[in-house]
């Protein structure tokens, strides 16, 4: 059979192309293409610096840092990936994932298999939410996202507004993909654990093309505070809709996505955006001496790909990466129980990386220490506001 | 159709290609379970499962929108309902294994409310419809997240055994999806060379013609979509244990669903063995280019995808198989001389006194519109006689014999047909009138073009032979006495028009009527054709079948009718014997205009 | 009141979008009686075209339409002469839909690797300011896509009854072997309308571009959307078309407001359902045109 024949030189090319002397092998698991291509691409680009600083550095161990790329584009293809990557390519971990869904199917391969999964990116409960033995997660998650935006919103928000937090009518609506669900589902609870009049929660698909009768909607709930999970175009949609139809809440905050992205800001014009508050991974225009290392990341970053960071992804893979690696670099070996127990020790205080954050595994490998940011759009500028100490502007809100 | 298995004659020739497509077939077969083995490779593994998943879905998928020609691109549905329900299942501590048939059920009962009332669409209508409901089962599955979580899906615990369909080790569940996948082949390939199949292709071409032979056309379809539905749902319970993880976006796909309908699309669609060979070749080169072309730009493998796809479209749309059935020895006709038609031997038994009544038809109206096609249109047909139904163009004759076979319901009156224990029934639908021995050929002939000339014929002879080996000797048995002997392996798309007409009613004759309604089995055949068909009717009748006969070729119609009708404007403007009839002045006049009548 | 009148305005609106799209898609479908799985990429590549224009030409997006209306004729003609004939004496049906799905994914693809996944902002020149009619608000562009809409329909109804050309297109669509035997080119009629239902959604394309971000995956929600219509219209009905989508636009608007915006899909995508099953010829079809159901 020809097929057979030409996947057996296929293997056997593979095979032999790989194991080099002194570098070692990690996987980086992102959907390189479809529609997820964007963020996973840029996520990767994290992981990438993070490598290359690493090997500038000597890389690990003394061994040369490889990374080698797998196309998670589906649910099933993710699991492929994975399977070529441990098998194949012999990587001794993998790093990813930007996509819940593929983190959560991918990492269950690397479960079975007994390699270490380092997710860097992906938000969803349900990633860390397994018990799994070999999985990891660096970045905060939905339930930060959740949790930081009402705490934005009673320590912040409602005294702006000059109201009680529980005076405040508030207005969940997501896109009803996992992303978004899961946001909203943290933002009911936390709301309602403070206290929140949370009024009306409502999904929505993130493809639609009119979002008036939602905006109607919140707008005759006479809606104050609006929180909105969403991707670009209804992030764009649902801000101009606001706007045409004279709905103006006392605050609208958003959760990532579309929320933290230029071209949004740009299609709905400065006049509608400034104001707005969004709460997501750490962006650029933050304190950085409360982000040590931020503006070194972003001239490499300019150096390698001759284009400023295009969302905050690339930052946070690689505040995850660097701090596994580095962990790696100080632990012995590369079998799995050696990456596990490294990685374990790893305890990086608040204010120490890049991202603000510090990192210090807890309860089902989570990263105990990861942190959102609150940031609001100023002059056509997404600039930080919270916490304080990463705060580079005032909050500017009810005027 | 074209199968590589299903080759009918045995010249030493085409014995050797089937030998070699039997061997070639098995080579696949061996070589998709032996190659990840001898290779022994994660990866390597995981791409032959994907290959037996895609490649099961891809068959079953083919047994409706191959064989039934229901173009589904929602199928999605069923194997999202398998998965959801295997899932669900396995986290309630019950064993996938029983999940599988719960979701197979499941997905049969959905199947048959969904496509019930969507079968009267055609084409690209059902592909709609089909694409609604997978975008209906999606929402809902989003939205009612106490049953299936919602968006951010479900996950399976990792309990590892037979038992869960988890394994540490690869093999298994290699072992798993090659069964499923065989079991899938099988299923398509029994349907395939089962009545069921020759129906469903026989529907999928003619629905008419496959009616008017008896053909329950919507229950052989149900019939296929359940098959089709349970498999896909038992296929969705493993990959779910597979993937160890779903959510809606996943499970309730449209790219999903056109991915499946692709396979068969470049396989072969309608052939056993084209979805197997479609997975086969697409699933490694899809993940080769997806590794060489994804890291390039974004958008590019896509792109690329999309145009390979055109271009197979375009230059081989009868896919792999299509291909394949180009190298194979080219079909000749059997060298077997071509019998002039012989009288068929007279039924034995069953026979009732010549001349009873047979079929009542009576005070039949019939309006399109503001026309009245048929006005109160009534006569008794006797056994053993061939009745004659002439009249000018447009007189009601072919919407008569739509009401006297069931095909169209009259406004008024009725047709009541005695049955072979002698006594009356009032049948209403093509089938019901099939049933009762009722039998019609149709005045724009109706053959099953994909179909060869034995298959055809094979279609009526079902209605009294329910196997294969038995409805196969009597087709050819009715092909020779019709004279299509020499074309029986030939496709029905190849006869000359003659040919045709004799293939019409050569179909309707493998039924075994009791009575033959015969629609201008004639018209526009040459002469020596013309007395042949005038023998052959006699020899039919000869053997105490009635025949209703519409005809334009006065010749022919003269010398074969013991009784003629005249339809005129939807009424009967005369009856009686030939002679008498052709001087009528209204029939004259009906047919050449008033001043020949008054000539 | 003021919210049901509201969200009537926006329903129709929104009817009017899904009109300018569906119009040119009820065309190929009910002539040529192909689904053109494309016609969603077509929207999406007059959009980008229109971004093009009028970023790089300084155009305003309604004067960029008549380059764009001709481009996308252009397109559909070729799609027509190079994709779908070929395939017209095809035994089976289905490989029609299946290249136009190639077509479609190799568009979408081509967008994204020259665009990017980002969204395109066209200028707006103007398009999005309020209009207030009543106690309701509109956008003055959404005005004038329902304006090109009903203007598409009339004309489209003239150029159908009244012209040679519109005489052979609805003799073709009506029945093909005949309209051959009375010398009439039926390809050429398909090859002229699919162009015609490409430059309709042409013209769609340059007026929506103003209103909504162009990405590559813009006409996927459309595309579902325009088949919805075109079915309820009932099939080649320009006219029916449009009062599909109009009503489709306030179901999926009233929809929105009273049942939950999870679920409007699911109300829109059911009630084609009821429609394709219970009524398969469409709400609107005057003519009997039911080749598409068994009797």
């Amino acid at each position: 059979m020809k097929l057979t024949g030409f996947l057996t030189t296929a293997a056997v090319s593979v095979f032999l192309a790989g194991g080099a002397a002194a570098e070692v092998r990690f996987g980086a698991l992102y959907p390189f293409s479809g529609q997820l291509a964007l963020l996973g691409e840029e996520s990767a680009r994290g992981a990438e610096l993070a490598v290359d600083e690493i090997n500038a550095a000597g890389g690990v161990q003394g061994e040369e840092v490889v990374l080698v790329r797998g196309d998670a584009v589906d649910n099933n293809q993710a699991i492929g990936e994975a399977r070529r990557l441990i098998s194949r390519e012999g990587v001794k971990a993998i790093l990813g994932t930007y996509s819940s869904s593929r983190s959560i199917a991918a990492s269950q391969v690397a479960e079975l298999s007994g390699i270490p999964y380092f997710e860097l990116g992906a938000v969803a409960d349900e990633v860390t939410g397994r018990g799994l033995k070999y999985l990891f997660r660096t970045n905060p998650t939905a339930e930060h996202m959740g949790q930081m935006i009402v705490e934005m919103i009673v320590e912040k928000v409602a005294p702006a507004l000059g109201k009680d937090p529980s005076e405040l009518r508030i207005g969940i609506i997501h896109e009803d993909s996992s992303y978004g669900t899961s946001v909203a589902g943290h933002q009911e609870r936390f709301g309602k654990e403070a206290g929140l009049n949370i009024v009306t929660v409502q999904g929505y698909p993130a493809s639609t093309v009119d979002m008036s009768s939602l905006v109607l909607d919140l707008k005759s709930q006479e809606v104050d505070v609006v929180l909105q999970t969403s991707y670009q175009n209804d992030s764009v949609l649902f801000l101009q809709q606001a706007s045409e139809a004279g709905f103006e809440p006392g605050a609208i905050i958003g959760g990532g996505g579309g929320y933290s992205m230029l071209p949004t800001a740009e299609a709905v014009g400065t006049d509608v955006i400034d104001g707005v508050l969004d709460v997501d991974f750490t962006q650029y225009a933050v304190d950085t001496s409360y982000t040590p290392g931020l503006e070194e990341f972003v001239a490499a970053y300019e150096a390698k790909y001759g284009e400023s960071p295009r969302s905050g992804h690339s930052l946070n893979n690689y505040v995850g990466a660097m701090a596994v690696l580095s962990a790696i670099d100080k632990g012995e070996g590369f079998e799995p129980e050696g990456i596990i127990e490294a990685v374990k020790a790893i305890d990086i205080p608040e204010g120490k990386t890049a991202a603000g954050y510090g990192v210090k595994f807890g309860e089902n490998n989570q990263n105990e220490r990861a942190k959102m940011m609150g940031m609001q759009w100023q002059d056509g500028k997404l600039v930080t506001v919270y916490p304080a100490e990463a705060a580079v502007g005032e909050m500017k809100l009810g005027q | 159709m074209t199968d590589i298995a299903t080759t009918l004659t045995s010249t030493p020739k085409r014995l050797a290609g089937r030998r070699a497509a039997t061997f070639g077939l098995l080579a696949v077969l061996a070589g998709i379970l032996l190659v990840p083995i001898g290779l022994n490779d994660e990866f390597v593994y995981h791409i032959f499962i994907t290959i037996c998943i895609f490649a099961a879905l891809s068959t079953a998928w083919n047994i409706v929108g191959g064989y039934a020609g229901q173009l589904s691109l929602g199928h999605a549905v069923f194997y999202g309902i398998g998965g959801y329900a295997g899932v669900m299942l396995a986290n309630l501590g019950i064993s996938p294994w029983f999940g599988m048939f719960a979701g197979a059920g499941v997905a049969v009962i959905v199947a048959i409310i969904v496509s019930y009332p969507c079968f009267r669409l055609h084409g690209p209508f059902f592909a709609l419809a089909t694409i609604a409901f997978l975008e209906v089962f999606r929402v809902l599955a989003l939205h009612f997240k106490e049953f299936t979580g919602g968006a951010t899906g479900m996950m399976i615990s990792l309990n590892i055994g037979w038992e869960w369909m988890v394994f540490r080790e690869r093999l298994p569940a290699l072992v798993i999806a090659f069964g499923m996948m065989l079991v899938c082949l099988a299923a398509a390939w029994v349907i395939r060379n089962r009545r069921l199949g020759f129906y469903l292709v026989a529907t999928r071409e003619r629905e008419s013609a496959a009616k008017a032979a008896g053909v329950n056309t919507v229950k052989v379809r149900l019939m296929a979509v359940s098959v089709s539905a349970a498999l896909s749902a038992m296929l969705g319970t493993f990959h779910a244990m597979y993937l160890t993880f779903i959510e809606p976006e996943a499970m309730f796909s449209l790219e999903f669903s056109i991915q499946i309908a692709m396979f068969a699309l470049i396989g072969g669609i309608g052939t056993i063995w084209g979805p197997l060979l479609g997975a086969v070749l697409l699933v490694p080169i899809t993940e080769f280019a997806r590794g060489a072309l994804g890291a390039e730009a974004i958008g590019l493998h896509g792109f690329v995808y999309g145009i390979v796809l055109m271009l197979v479209v375009l230059f081989m749309p009868n896919g792999i198989m299509g291909l394949l059935s180009r190298l194979r020895p080219a079909e000749s006709a059997r060298k077997e001389t071509e019998a002039a038609p012989v009288a068929a031997e007279p039924r034995a038994s069953g026979r009732t006194d010549a001349g009873e009544a047979v079929m009542r038809v009576e005070g039949l109206n019939k309006h399109f519109g503001g026309l009245h096609v048929t006005n109160d249109v009534g006569f008794t047909l006797r056994e053993g006689e061939i009745l004659g139904l002439i009249g000018p163009n447009g007189a009601g004759k072919t919407t008569l014999f739509n009401m006297l076979s069931g095909f169209l319901k009259p406004d008024e009156g009725s047709v009541s047909v005695r049955d072979a224990v002698g006594d009356w029934q009032h049948p209403a639908s093509p089938g019901e009138f099939a049933a009762l021995g009722v039998g019609r050929t149709f005045q724009i002939v109706q053959p099953f073009a994909a179909m060869t000339v034995e298959e055809n014929i094979m279609v009526g002879a079902f209605h009294r032979h329910a196997q294969v080996g038995d409805a196969r000797e009597a087709a050819r048995e009715t092909a020779r006495r019709m004279g299509l002997g020499p074309y029986l392996d030939l496709e029905a798309s190849s006869l000359t028009i003659g040919g045709l007409k004799r293939l019409e009613v050569a179909r309707v004759m493998a039924m075994e009527p009791r009575i033959l309604l015969l629609d201008e089995v004639m018209a526009g055949i040459n002469q020596t054709d013309v007395r042949r068909a005038v023998d052959l009717m006699l020899s039919i009748r000869d053997t105490g079948v009635s025949i209703i006969a519409i005809e334009h070729v006065m010749q022919a119609v003269m010398s074969l009718s013991d009784r003629v009708i005249v339809l005129n404007s939807g009424q009967i403007i005369a009856e009686g014997e030939p002679r008498s009839v052709v001087s009528d002045p209204m029939v004259i006049e009906a047919y050449l205009g008033k001043e020949f009548a008054n000539a | 009141m003021e919210i049901f009148l509201q969200i009537l305005a926006n329903g129709v609106m929104l009817g009017g979008l899904f009109a300018i799209v569906a119009i040119g898609l009820t065309l190929i479908f009910g002539i040529v009686k192909v689904i053109n799985f494309a016609h969603g990429e077509f929207l999406m590549v007059g959009m980008y075209l229109t971004f093009l224009l009028t970023t790089g030409l300084d155009l305003h997006p309604y004067i960029a339409a008549a380059a764009v209306v001709p481009a996308l004729f252009v397109l559909g003609a070729l799609t027509q002469r190079f994709l779908i004939q070929p395939l017209l004496s095809a035994r089976d049906e289905h490989v029609q839909i299946f290249a136009t799905v190639g077509l479609s994914t190799a568009l979408m693809n081509l967008a994204l690797l020259i665009f990017g996944a980002d969204i395109a902002n066209t200028p707006v020149h103007g398009v999005r300011s309020q209009v207030q009619l009543g106690p309701v608000r509109v956008l003055e562009g959404q005005i004038w896509i329902l304006v090109a809409a009903v203007a598409l329909v009339i004309g489209l109804q003239f150029f159908m009854k009244r012209t040679t050309l519109g005489r052979a297109i609805r003799a073709t669509a009506q029945n093909r072997a005949a309209a051959q035997l009375m010398g009439i080119n039926d390809r050429l009629i398909y090859v002229l309308t699919f162009g015609i239902g490409a430059a309709c959604v042409g013209l769609g394309s340059a007026l929506i571009a103003p209103l909504y971000p162009a990405s590559p995956t813009v006409g996927t929600y459309f595309v579902l959307i325009a088949f919805v219509v075109v079915v309820l219209g009932g099939l080649g009905s320009v006219a029916g078309a449009f009062f599909g989508a109009i009503l489709i636009g306030i179901v999926d608007a009233m929809s929105g407001f009273y049942i939950g915006s999870d679920l409007r899909e699911a109300v829109v995508f059911g009630i084609f359902l009821v429609i394709l099953i219970l009524k398969p010829s469409g709400l609107f079809s005057t003519r009997l045109n039911q080749s598409h159901v068994s009797p």
